[in-house]
């Protein structure tokens, strides 16, 4: 028999119908799958044994404890120190997947000038000849860290001049500075004391100072109850986050918080509330209250309910004088559960958005927040660990990331007692990376290291004598045996936090009620909250629970 | 060992800042998949916004977690399961869900009253270098299976070996906190035994402010929630006014 082309064709096309009524092409299509769900480039952990080291959050300046789990010299998971006095154990959402950024994809891994690749040497050539020709201005997002004490030094040194872009925490107590000659920086609140906190648009609840401070507080002693024991008030123009959980939401029209604090103060005078020598607003209630959308009498009644239960303590979102007026007038300064200041030897800082003047160059450190632009005509030289994209820096120079250098953490802003850490470089960077401080180190061997300011701080905390060290047991500091001891718990994560001084009575010299002040702007920083890049995990968790999304604004 | 985890979460002390959400997707490696929609994302636990409907400064907002609910009776994903690949451990009521096992055919997330169940679309995936940041304790899950909140059993596992190494029969409950109750900033997520009755978190589940979302159908979840506000309580029941209010995001 012959087998024609045309039979191939036949016997071909029935044995592949005939296959199909088989479980062949089906089983293999299912193996396939299967088999395609393991292969080898589907990404799997680190294996290795794990240990848990304490360490700080480095993020911000809020500086809250952390327990740190390794793997094979790699974070593998991060969560909140209990022993930590002030954060006790609470961490803002992003810290959950701080470890994941050093791999983020926006991670700045080259030096860049302008739109082209450099090198370090060639960064450190253009800075040494930039510095020669005229005034180098250093910009600081954080300040008090030994770090910090560096890039100032070097100012100095160099004939230039040390800048801070403070926090709105910080930025808050700008007013009391000017009234009390007490820096900012030593200023903190003692809201453990306090019984009534009326907050003008700060975000209390939503991430607002040390994270865990307050959300604790206000959970253990305020939380869902009728009468709480601490009341928050919320002036706010949207039920934002903070609004939606506080005790009493008071909604006021956008920008007119400045116009409240004046009609406040206006109505607790007007009631005998306050002591009338207190200095008189030169707004009038019916003004106050034509600005905020409340009635006159709803502010009389508002001034009643902050003296209700005291002591009372106002807490601004920004640096707005007539509501830092308001702690002025209800006697919160420098008493119980009021504004109180926690340590001595601070310098005021001096703002970066001041008049910067003649600058041949400027030195922004990584800890700066990306969307602060210089407003000077001067070679920029940028050090950043994430790239926030568009930016006016002619050079842009990779920094350490998450937990990627040595670096002390000073008191954050809003603390009534002064603490004190260390957090140790856990990880190995996996790109060459610099600080500004190691830069400017590495072009002037004079100036002190990092690792030298941190160990002569320790010391001279160590001789104070004074304060407690949070560890795995909580120590008072004439306990610890020796400086050496002192310093390796701090090295292994310990805190050092001192007494807060709760009665310690300063002069203020507010003579008149401030004026009021340029409207707020309608873009709260709750629902500006961008760090410069997010883990994935959380524009992934947000994007999909849509907790971010603006606070709704009543029509 | 014999236990019945469970969990009462205090809705009033929920800031929905989100912090338990971040937490357990750390600790359970969950890919952050750029494709990822809010419909076919992983979220083993949804923080969701609700309201009481009212406007202007009656109105009230609160946060409501929402997780397997660990049903102990007729549990549902159990029952349509054609694999076997979702039980419930007699030892600690834990309703688990076996990757290994699942076939994929998302039955159980039909079967799921709370939507708390959710599928692997895609192979799972990380920025180059970034699964060295992956916890080695939990097993990356494949595309193509289901998966949902297991009460962090890898902690379980870990306080279980330290009993054993310590010649303990019995865990210490202090080393078998699940990520979400470690995270949250205000303690509103509480965790404990609910066969116990000495355990804080039964006698809080007995509470006149306790409540469980669709009790009624009779599932017996083992996750409560707790709130003073007669208006939060009312959500659980769906056909109340106030639960139609009920908004997401």
């Amino acid at each position: 028999m012959k087998v024609t082309r045309r039979d191939l064709l036949v016997w071909s096309a029935g044995a592949a119908a005939g296959l199909l009524a088989t479980p062949v092409p089906w089983k293999v299509l299912d193996d396939v799958s299967i088999w395609s769900q393991n292969w080898p480039w589907i990404p799997q952990p680190t294996r290795g044994p794990v240990e848990v080291k304490q360490s700080f959050c480095t993020l911000c300046p809020k500086a809250c404890g952390l327990r740190v789990r390794m793997a094979n010299g790699w974070a593998v998971g991060v969560a909140g120190s209990s022993t930590h006095p002030i954060s006790r154990g609470a961490l803002c959402p992003l810290a959950f997947a701080a470890h994941q950024l050093n791999w983020h994809p926006q991670r700045l891994r080259n030096v860049r000038h302008g739109s082209s690749l450099s090198t370090w040497a060639e960064a450190q050539s253009a800075f040494a000849k930039a510095s020669k020709e005229g005034p180098v201005v250093v910009i600081d997002g954080y300040s008090g860290r030994a770090a910090s004490s560096v890039l100032e030094t070097f100012a100095g040194k160099q004939g230039g001049s040390y800048r801070v872009v403070a926090t709105p925490e910080l930025r808050a107590f700008t007013p009391y500075e000017q009234w009390t000659g007490i820096p900012a920086a030593s200023l903190g609140y003692d809201f453990e004391n306090a019984r009534t906190i009326v907050s003008f648009g700060a975000p209390l609840l939503d991430g607002w100072g040390t994270p865990g401070r307050l959300t604790r507080l206000w959970a253990e002693s305020g939380a869902g109850l009728s009468d709480p024991q601490l009341r928050l008030i919320q002036i706010d123009s949207s039920l934002s986050r903070t609004a939606a959980r506080a005790w009493q939401w008071i909604e006021i029209r956008e920008g007119s918080e400045s116009a409240l604090a004046s009609g406040l103060a206006g109505a607790l005078l007007e009631q005998n509330l306050v002591p009338a020598h207190s200095p008189v607003p030169s707004m009038t209630l019916a003004e106050s209250s034509a600005q905020a959308g409340l009635s006159v009498e709803r502010i009389r009644e508002l001034a009643r309910l902050v003296v209700a239960k005291t002591p009372a303590l106002v807490v601004a979102r920004d640096d707005d004088p007539a509501i830092a007026a308001l702690n002025v007038l209800l006697g919160s300064l420098g008493n119980r559960g009021g504004i109180v200041p926690h340590s001595e030897g601070v310098k005021p800082y001096v703002a970066a958005e001041s008049a910067i003047g003649n600058a041949r160059a400027v030195l922004i450190d990584a800890s700066v927040p990306w969307e602060f632009v210089p407003q000077v005509e001067a070679e920029i030289f940028r050090f950043a660990a994430w790239d926030g994209g568009a930016t006016k820096a002619d050079w842009l120079l990779p920094a350490p990331g998450f937990l990627e250098d040595l670096t002390d953490l000073p008191t954050a802003p809003g603390c009534s007692a002064q603490t004190y850490g260390v957090a140790p470089a856990l990880v190995k960077a996996t790109i060459e990376v610099q600080s500004a401080a190691q830069f400017l180190c590495s072009l002037d061997a004079s100036l002190p290291t990092t690792a030298k300011i941190i160990d002569s701080r320790c010391e001279d905390l160590f001789r104070r004598r004074e304060g407690n060290l949070y560890g795995q047991q909580i120590a008072a500091i004439d306990k610890v045996s020796s400086v050496q001891s002192f310093k390796e718990q701090l090295w292994k994560g310990a805190v050092w936090a001192g007494e807060a001084s709760l009665s310690k009575a300063f002069a203020c010299h507010l003579k008149e009620w401030p004026a009021q002040t340029r409207p707020v702007s309608a873009e709260t920083w709750a629902t500006q909250w961008k760090p410069v890049v997010m883990p994935p995990l959380a524009s992934k968790l947000y994007q999909e629970s849509g907790l971010r999304e603006p606070p709704r604004r009543n029509a | 060992m014999s236990a019945r985890y469970g969990m009462v979460i205090d809705v009033d002390r929920c800031t929905g800042c989100g912090a338990c959400m971040m937490a357990c997707a750390a600790e359970n490696n969950v890919p952050a998949l750029p494709q990822a929609t809010a419909r076919t994302g992983l979220t083993p636990l949804l923080v969701r916004k609700v309201s009481n409907g009212n406007n202007g400064e009656t109105r009230r907002e609160a946060f409501i977690p929402i997780m397997c609910m660990h049903c102990e009776h007729d549990t549902p994903c159990v029952k349509v399961c054609p694999q076997q690949a979702v039980e419930v451990d007699e030892a600690t009521g834990i309703v688990m869900q076996m990757a290994q096992r699942c076939l994929g055919c998302r039955y159980c997330m039909t079967a799921c009253p709370y939507h708390a169940r959710y599928f692997n679309w895609w192979d799972p995936a990380w920025p180059p270098g970034m699964e060295k940041s992956l916890n080695p304790g939990v097993a990356v899950r494949m595309r193509g299976v289901v998966e949902k909140c297991n009460l962090c059993h890898a902690r379980l596992h870990s306080a279980k070996e330290k009993a054993a190494v310590a010649g303990k029969r019995e865990i210490d409950p202090a080393d078998y906190v699940p990520a979400c109750v470690e995270a949250c900033s205000t303690n509103a997520i509480h965790f404990g035994d609910l066969g116990d009755a000495n355990d804080p978190v039964s006698k809080e589940a007995h509470s006149p402010q306790a409540f469980r979302l669709l009790a009624r159908l009779g599932t017996e979840p083992k996750l409560y929630y707790k709130s003073n506000e007669a208006w939060v309580r009312a959500l659980a029941e769906p056909n109340s006014p106030q639960a139609s209010e009920v908004q997401r995001g």
